[in-house]
C-alpha cells in the first residue's frame, strides 16, 4: 500500500485510454491527461502502459510506501526526493516499506509527473477504467484527489523486480518539453465558410495562444479570439451569440469548443455536448502535449493535421510506448 | 489538407422532397459528425429520424464505431481510426439513410418512464434558498422561496397552467450528454412548450433527482450538482452509481435516447419514500412501457387545426408574458 503524507496540489489515480463509450450517458473518458509519460512509467515497471498510476499536478504530493517494489517517475523534469535523496526520473527503481517519496513544485517545463507501481494501483476499475473523473466525483479512489491520511492498495509486481529495475527510457525517445506547444489538430465541424471567417480560420491555426489559468482538468482555457473570427452574426435558435448552435456532442477528447469569444480546449473530464461551436480536434497522439502545458506560462499553436496522419501518428506512437523504447 | 483549405464536408446526400440534406462533418481524430441540414433549427423530427437511423446503424454492428452520440440534429460517431476508415464509415450511414428513404416510414422504439412528482418540495426548495443566500440575493426569478411562479409569469400563464402543461405531455428524450446519466427531455404536445431563461449567474448545488426546465428543455438532476435550470419540484431517481437497484444493474443509468417521461403529480412523502425505496431497500418498481412513435401520425396530429390552434394561443400568452417577466 501506499501512505498519503500529504496529497499535493492534484494528484489522481488515472490510467489509459480512460472511460470510452460513454459520451451519451455524459461521462467524459477522463483518463491520464499525459499518455505518454503514463506510457514510460508504466513500461519500466514492467506493467502494461495504460496501467492506472498517480497523476501527479502541480506537486507537493508526499507518500511512504508500505512494501518492496519497484517505481518509476517520468514527467515534468524536477526530480522527486525518495528518503531526502533525489531520485533519477524515466528510470525504475527499488522502494522498500517505509521509505517516503516527496515532490516539491514543477520543473521549468511541463506541469505533471506520474508516479507508476509494479502491478498497478488497485481501485476497483469502475465502466470499465480505474481513471478519476474529479469534475463527476467518480472513479479511481473514490472519486476524488488524494488527500493526507488515505491509504492506497498496491497490486503485486506481475514480473521479478529484478528483471525490471535499473531499466532506463532510452535517451533520445524522452519527450521534449518546450513553453510553446504544436498540436496537430483536424479542422471541423464548424469552419469557414459557414460558421468562421477564412481570416479567422489563419489566425487559429497561425496565432500562439497563451494558456488561461482558469485551465483546469475538464478544459483548458486559451486567450479570447477576435469578433471577426466569426462568419454569423449570431447563434440564430441556438442562441444571441455567434459561437452558439443547437446542441451537439463533442468530440471529447480533443475537441476546441469556441465559448462565445473564448477557445476552450475539451480534454479528460470536459462536457461531452453543448450548446457551442467547435472549430478543431486535437489528433489523439498530441493530446499529452495539453497535459504537460502549464496555465499561465505555456502557449499552444495548432497545426494542421489530416485523418491519415492521425492515424499514422497513433501507429508510432503504439511502437513508442513499447519495450523495445527501454534500456 | 493545406493550411488555407477548411472546407470540412467531407460528403453529403441531397435533400429531397421528404429528407433535408445530410451532411458528414469532419469533427476530429476518430470523430464523424452527421448533420441535418445546413440551418439551426429545433424540430422533434429531425430527431425522431437521427435516432431511427442511429438504430440502424447499431444493427450493423461496425467493427471500430466505439460509439454514437445524437443531439437534436446532429449525431457524431466516435471511431477507432485503426480499425474504420471514415470513407467506410460514412458509405454504412449512407445505407441506412437509404433505407429509411421518408420520414413517413420512420417508427421509432420509444418506451414510456412514468414518474411521479412533486411539485415545490421543501429539498428542492433548499436549493433556491441557498442561491437566493450565496450567489444571488434579490433574484428575480425567485417568488416566495421557488422558481414556479416564475416560470408561469415568462409563458404569460397561472401557475396551476404551468403545472398542467408539464403533467399534460409526454417529454422526449433526444439524447443523453453533458453530465452523467442525464437527459435533454422536450415536449411532444407543442401546447405544453414552456419556455424560460437560464439562471445568471448558475446555481452552485441543487438535489439529486429536482426537476428543471432551461430554455424548452426539462432535465432531470441525476447526482447532486450545480445547474442553471429554473426548479419547479424533484422525482425519483434517475441515476444511480452504485447500481444496488435492479433497474441500475446493467449500468447507473435509466434513460436511452427516445425515451419519452411522463410526470404524475403525488406528494413530497411519496418521493421522499420512494427514494428510500430505490436507494437503501431497492425493491421500489419502476414503470415503464415499451412503445413506438409513427411519424406520419405525430405529423398529422402536429399540424391538425387544434394543436395548430393551441401554439398559437400559447405564442400569444408567451409574447405577453415576456414583456412582463424581469429579464436575468
Amino acid at each position: 500500500m501506499l501512505k498519503v503524507i500529504n496529497g499535493g496540489i492534484e494528484t489522481l489515480v488515472e490510467d489509459w485510454p480512460g472511460r470510452l463509450g460513454f459520451l451519451g450517458k455524459g461521462m467524459a473518458p477522463s483518463g491520464a491527461f499525459d499518455n505518454v509519460a503514463l506510457g514510460f512509467a508504466n513500461l519500466l515497471v514492467g506493467n502494461p502502459p495504460g496501467e492506472a498510476a498517480f497523476e501527479v499536478t502541480g506537486g507537493f504530493f508526499e507518500a511512504e510506501f508500505g512494501l518492496n517494489t519497484a517505481i518509476a517517475v517520468t514527467g515534468t523534469p524536477k526530480a522527486p526526493l525518495l528518503n531526502g535523496k533525489e531520485i533519477p526520473m524515466w528510470e525504475s527503481l527499488e522502494v522498500k516499506p517505509g521509505d517516503v517519496i516527496k515532490f516539491s513544485h514543477i520543473g521549468q517545463f511541463g506541469f505533471r509527473w506520474y508516479l507508476a507501481v509494479a502491478g498497478g494501483v488497485d481501485v476497483t476499475p469502475y465502466l470499465g477504467s480505474k481513471s478519476t473523473c474529479i469534475f463527476g466525483s467518480y472513479g479511481g479512489y473514490e472519486g476524488r484527489k488524494l488527500a493526507d491520511g488515505d491509504v492506497v492498495r498496491l497490486l503485486k509486481p506481475s514480473r521479478s523486480l529484478r528483471e525490471v529495475i535499473g531499466r532506463r527510457v532510452r535517451k533520445e525517445l524522452i519527450p521534449p518539453y518546450p513553453r510553446e506547444w504544436t498540436l496537430r489538430a483536424i479542422p471541423g465541424p464548424n469552419t469557414s465558410p459557414d460558421y468562421v471567417t477564412a481570416a479567422g480560420m489563419d489566425y487559429l491555426f497561425s496565432h500562439s495562444f497563451k494558456i488561461q489559468h482558469t485551465s483546469n482538468r475538464s478544459a483548458y482555457r486559451l486567450e479570447a479570439l477576435p469578433d471577426s473570427f466569426f462568419a454569423r452574426p449570431d447563434g440564430g435558435v441556438g442562441g444571441s451569440h455567434p459561437s452558439n448552435i443547437i446542441d451537439h456532442a463533442y468530440a471529447m477528447r480533443g475537441a476546441l469548443n469556441i465559448c462565445g469569444n473564448t477557445p476552450v480546449l475539451l480534454i479528460a473530464d470536459g462536457p461531452t455536448l453543448g450548446g457551442y461551436m467547435c472549430a478543431l480536434s486535437v489528433i489523439n497522439a498530441d493530446l499529452w502535449k495539453v497535459g504537460q502545458g502549464t496555465p499561465n506560462r505555456d502557449f499552444i499553436k495548432f497545426q494542421v493535421a489530416t485523418q491519415a496522419e492521425a492515424t499514422r501518428a497513433r501507429v508510432d506512437q503504439k511502437k513508442l510506448l513499447t519495450e523495445n523504447s527501454l534500456t | 489538407m493545406t493550411q488555407g483549405n477548411f472546407n470540412v464536408i467531407l460528403d453529403s446526400m441531397p435533400a429531397t422532397e421528404t429528407r433535408l440534406e445530410v451532411l458528414f462533418r469532419q469533427a476530429g481524430d476518430g470523430f464523424l459528425q452527421m448533420e441535418y441540414g445546413r440551418a439551426q433549427r429545433a424540430a422533434l423530427q429531425d430527431s425522431f429520424r437521427m435516432l431511427a437511423v442511429n438504430d440502424i446503424i447499431h444493427a450493423k454492428k461496425i467493427k471500430g464505431l466505439i460509439e454514437t452520440v445524437p443531439g437534436l440534429r446532429t449525431n457524431l460517431f466516435h471511431f477507432d481510426p485503426e480499425a474504420l476508415d471514415v470513407a467506410s464509415l460514412i458509405a454504412k450511414i449512407k445505407e441506412a439513410e437509404d433505407s429509411m428513404p421518408t420520414i413517413d416510414d420512420v417508427v421509432l422504439e420509444s418506451r414510456i418512464i412514468h414518474l411521479p412528482i412533486a411539485f415545490e418540495d421543501s429539498e428542492t426548495r433548499k436549493a433556491v434558498e441557498k442561491y437566493l443566500k450565496e450567489v444571488r440575493p434579490g433574484a428575480p426569478n425567485i417568488i416566495d422561496g421557488y422558481n414556479l411562479q416564475y416560470m408561469a409569469l415568462c409563458n404569460g400563464v397561472s401557475v396551476q397552467e404551468a403545472k398542467n402543461m408539464i403533467l399534460g405531455t409526454e417529454w422526449f428524450n433526444s439524447g443523453g450528454g453533458f453530465w452523467p446519466g442525464g437527459a435533454f427531455l422536450w415536449p411532444t404536445d407543442p401546447r405544453c412548450a414552456l419556455v424560460v431563461p437560464k439562471y445568471n449567474p448558475p446555481r452552485t448545488w441543487t438535489p439529486e433527482a429536482a426537476v428543471g426546465i432551461g430554455g424548452p428543455c426539462v432535465f432531470t438532476y441525476t447526482t447532486p450538482t450545480g445547474g442553471g435550470y429554473q426548479l419547479f419540484g424533484r422525482t425519483i431517481p434517475v441515476f444511480q452509481f452504485s447500481q444496488k437497484h435492479p433497474m441500475f444493474k446493467d449500468g447507473p443509468f435509466l434513460y436511452r435516447p427516445a425515451d419519452r417521461v411522463r410526470f404524475h403529480e403525488t406528494t413530497e412523502a411519496d418521493i421522499l419514500r420512494i427514494h428510500e425505496h430505490v436507494h437503501d431497500k431497492t425493491d421500489y418498481t419502476y414503470r415503464t412501457e415499451s412503445g413506438k412513435i409513427v411519424v406520419k401520425d405525430y405529423l398529422a396530429w402536429y399540424h391538425s387545426a387544434e394543436v395548430q390552434n393551441g401554439i398559437n394561443e400559447l405564442k400569444a400568452k408567451q409574447a405577453e408574458g415576456v414583456k412582463k417577466a424581469p429579464r436575468l
